[in-house]
């Protein structure tokens, strides 16, 4: 089973360090004491250079949201394959629909895409590990590092559609303010031919 | 020149330079003469606390802690160690444009532990301080026996700075610090060459390397704030050992022409090594 010229991984099928860490279909409680429950399906990238050469949207590159630092889980790091929930593929299009609305280029940091629930800085459950969530620091030459700025594009983000939600500005818990935190919320995306018997 | 004489010619250059205060320590490894003037006295230390941090980063390196290929996200958001406030390093204090042009990306670790000690990069340095955490920094110096050395905090962590505490150091303690490189203790022979290899790309040659002869190499680190002015490091000259030479300075702020005192004293350092290794010859 192919996606985006990727094959489709049930990771509850996958080796048991690989489930340990992605925890795919595991329910986890957020701090308001909701449950959600973490993506099971994932595309499976064998290279770094083809996670740089598949495409999810005109403007965006797998690449571009599979950007981690060194504080990710060392197998998921640094042995191929890499696996990714297919939901990323949903966020590149409201991501595209955020870039033509500013007309200009479009950077997402490391760690502000997808970012496994081993990851340091995961805090469970973090929307970053759905594949639903992206850190836009710069927009064309633009820093968006001060309250005016994240403000102004947040206010673009959020006409795009109702589903995209922008972190508002400031220091605290769901706040940010040295980037543009996006995301489309809690997606679980299931290609129609996977088979969801457990 | 005698001992007696070089305090007279550091005193001389002092005076005229119009220092609050001085101190020098420097141990030559060809004659095994070691000078100490007021060095146990502390100094802001300003950048020369960076040289404490690349050590920490190698340690971690050897330990396994971190992979110097390994990536990092550079971000300009740091906690005060105070109170946990949020504060930034300015790009335009900062000796290195180049981290900031990163922001956002992630860059080997071994990347920006080059740029915190090359071109002193405040950004750099309080990443790697970020990652690796002031108890872990402070440990290493702990276990390189270094006495005369507080890490306390992140570069201009105001909240902190408001609170006086700042990095600190002493003559001696930065003799300790780069005689660790030198005596390969703590670290590999590896580890200890990477270290020296990066203190000799230093691009602020100002002050200890001004005087000295052509075919000198020194691999050091200056600090300069507004009240202080050091230099630190380890000198080769050609058919010789090393040594190595910490000098610490603090003056009133409007102070002008402090770096060519620096570099004056490490001048006669120099003339006054070079002359014992001849008389004892």
């Amino acid at each position: 089973m192919r996606d985006l010229g990727l094959k489709i991984v049930d990771g509850l099928r996958l080796d048991p360090e690989r489930r340990a860490l992605l925890r795919p279909g595991e329910t986890v409680t957020d701090a308001a004491g909701r449950r959600h429950v973490l993506p099971r399906f994932f595309y499976e990238i064998d290279s770094w250079e083809q996670a740089k050469q598949t495409s999810l949207s005109a403007n965006f590159r797998l690449a571009e949201l599979i950007s981690v630092d060194c504080r990710e889980a060392p197998i998921l790091l640094d042995e191929f394959p890499h696996y990714v929930p297919c939901a990323v593929s949903i966020l590149s299009r409201y991501l595209e629909a955020f870039r033509r609305r500013v007309d200009d280029f479009v950077f997402v940091s490391a760690n502000g895409g997808y970012r496994s629930p081993a990851h340091a800085l995961s805090r469970s459950p973090s929307l970053h590990a759905w594949a639903t969530a992206a850190h836009i620091y710069r927009i064309g030459d633009t820093y968006l590092d001060d309250q005016n700025t994240i403000e102004k594009f947040a206010r673009v983000a959020e006409s795009v559609a109702p589903e995209l939600y922008a972190k508002p500005f400031g220091h605290g818990e769901n706040e940010a303010d040295d980037h543009l935190h996006l995301d489309i919320g809690y997606v679980i995306y299931v290609p129609r031919d996977v088979d969801e018997a457990p | 020149m005698p001992g007696s004489r070089l305090i007279q010619r550091i005193q001389e250059i002092s005076h005229r330079a119009g220092f609050i205060a001085v101190a020098v320590s420097f141990y030559d490894y060809e004659s095994t003469v070691a000078f100490s003037y007021h060095a146990d006295r502390y100094f802001h230390a300003a950048s020369t606390i960076k040289v404490a941090l690349l050590l920490a980063v190698l340690k971690a390196a050897e330990e396994g802690k971190l992979n110097l290929s390994g990536r990092l996200h550079v971000r300009n958001r740091f906690h005060s160690v105070v109170d946990g406030a949020i504060y930034r390093v300015s790009p335009d204090r900062d000796g290195d444009a180049e981290t900031h042009r990163r922001i956002g990306r992630a860059v080997p670790i071994g990347d920006l532990a080059r740029a915190m000690i090359v071109r002193s990069s405040n950004l750099a340095t309080n990443l790697l301080f970020d990652f690796l955490g002031r108890d872990y920094i402070r440990g290493v110096v702990e276990q390189a026996g270094i006495a005369g050395l507080k890490f306390e905090r992140g570069v201009e962590d105001e909240a902190a700075f408001a609170q006086g505490l700042n990095n600190e150091v002493t003559a001696d303690g930065l003799l300790q610090l780069f005689r660790v490189f030198c005596d390969r203790r703590l670290l590999s022979e590896e580890s200890c060459e990477r270290a020296i290899a990066i203190l000799l790309a230093q691009e602020f040659n100002g002050m200890i390397p001004a005087k000295l002869p052509g075919p000198a190499r020194v691999a050091h680190k200056t600090g300069e704030i507004s009240t202080a002015c050091h230099d630190a490091g380890i000198v080769f000259l050609p058919d010789r050992q090393p040594y190595v030479v910490a000098i610490l300075t603090e003056g009133p702020p409007e102070q002008r022409d402090r770096q060519k005192a620096v570099a004056a004293i490490s001048g006669a350092i120099f003339h006054h090594l070079t002359d014992v290794v001849k008389r004892d010859a």
